[in-house]
């Protein structure tokens, strides 16, 4: 992956989780010798907007949960740009996301979110900003999502009766 | 055959197969577009607590957290079978949560506890090695993504309080793991 870094983000500002970051391949240790590289540009870039959990990501594409002014929403940098693209359709105020997953080529989305009360998770087509709801059947709380990276199947963590399970969708 | 009859349901069921509309395999529930069943089950038995599922991109190995015994532990299976597959290195230092695989399923990263330390750790199952990657100092690590190349990890830290994310380039450690006709990895049990 190569990322290249924007004249935004060419005034690095010395923040504490920055410079750990930087420091990080020091402190690594590991079998192999070598150590991974921060992707510095993105993460000051995240650590600037907001904070971010349920990171998720394709080849080029990091779907992840934005926390920013007390709301919750979905957001998908497309990675090379260093930028979010938008996601007409897919986030609504009343809903609070839980947990998302992005296929390869960033074109699927599905997404665990609790909307009046319940769970429901949905399958998002960017190219056709289209929603549509997967039904998990009777007394099933969903709770998190892993989209196979062709965007073919879905996993979902369920919870019935209280005995957490594993449901796979095949998606058309 | 002229003057049969076909019955209205195989009608029906015919053109609902024809447009794909009621696919179920195994166990599975029809949902319309979709169809949805339980992912194999464990060795242990049906009975157990799964969590955290992840899919190599091809769709053929399911990763997820079993636990048994109080212990949670990552479990790589098949699919459709549900064949168990060894892992080297990620036998013990228990817990384990948050497994990815990649696309071919040579690399599997998972959260792993290292005396008082959670880490993400890799295990490339082609040659056996296992890398781990300790968070930055003063950051506990809650949930990792691994790119479906293999050569982008993301972390999901606490520090300070505040939930982040951080993206790292693993290009120079691990080769890529691309989808056929992409792939540079050799072929893996």
């Amino acid at each position: 992956m190569h990322c290249h870094e924007t004249s935004a983000m060419r005034a690095p500002r010395l923040r504490p989780g920055l410079l750990l970051s930087a420091l990080l391949p020091i402190l690594v240790g590991g079998c192999m010798g070598a150590m991974p590289v921060p992707l510095n540009g993105l993460n000051r870039q995240l650590e600037q907007a907001g904070g971010h959990r349920n990171p998720a990501l394709g080849e080029r594409w990091l779907a992840v949960i934005e926390q920013r002014g007390g709301r919750e929403q979905v957001q998908l940098i497309d990675l090379p740009q260093q930028r979010p693209v938008p996601l007409p359709g897919l986030n609504r105020a009343d809903a609070l996301p839980i947990s998302v997953s992005v296929d390869a080529r960033g074109e699927r989305l599905a997404l665990v979110r609790q909307l009046e009360g319940r769970s429901e998770v949905v399958l998002y087509r960017r190219s056709l900003q289209s929603l549509q709801p997967i039904a998990m059947g009777p007394g099933a709380i969903a709770t998190a999502v892993g989209l196979r990276a062709d965007g073919r199947q879905l996993a979902v963590q369920v919870s019935r009766d209280g005995l957490w399970q594993i449901d796979l969708v095949t998606l058309p | 055959m002229a003057g049969r009859r076909i019955p209205l349901i195989a009608v029906l069921l015919s053109t609902a197969a024809a447009l794909g509309l009621a696919g179920c395999d195994g166990d599975g529930v029809g949902l319309g577009l979709f169809s949805r069943r339980q992912a194999p089950p464990t060795a242990l038995g049906s009975a157990q607590q799964r969590r955290d599922p992840a899919l190599s991109g091809d769709g053929r190995l399911l990763a997820s957290i079993v636990e048994s015994n109080g212990r949670s532990m990552v479990l790589l299976q098949e699919q459709p079978s549900g064949r168990v597959l060894a892992l080297r290195h990620l036998r013990g230092h228990l817990p384990h949560r948050s497994p990815a695989l990649s696309w071919n399923g040579r690399y599997l990263a998972v959260l792993l506890q290292q005396g008082h330390q959670t880490m993400a750790a890799i295990e490339d199952r082609l040659t056996g090695q296992l890398l781990r990657l300790p968070p930055p100092p003063g950051a506990r690590v809650e949930q990792l993504s691994l790119a479906p190349d293999g050569q982008t990890l993301a972390l999901q830290l606490v520090q300070g309080g505040q939930q982040r994310v951080q993206l790292f380039d693993l290009s120079t450690l691990l080769e890529p793991d691309r989808a056929p006709g992409l792939r540079s990895s050799n072929a893996l049990p």
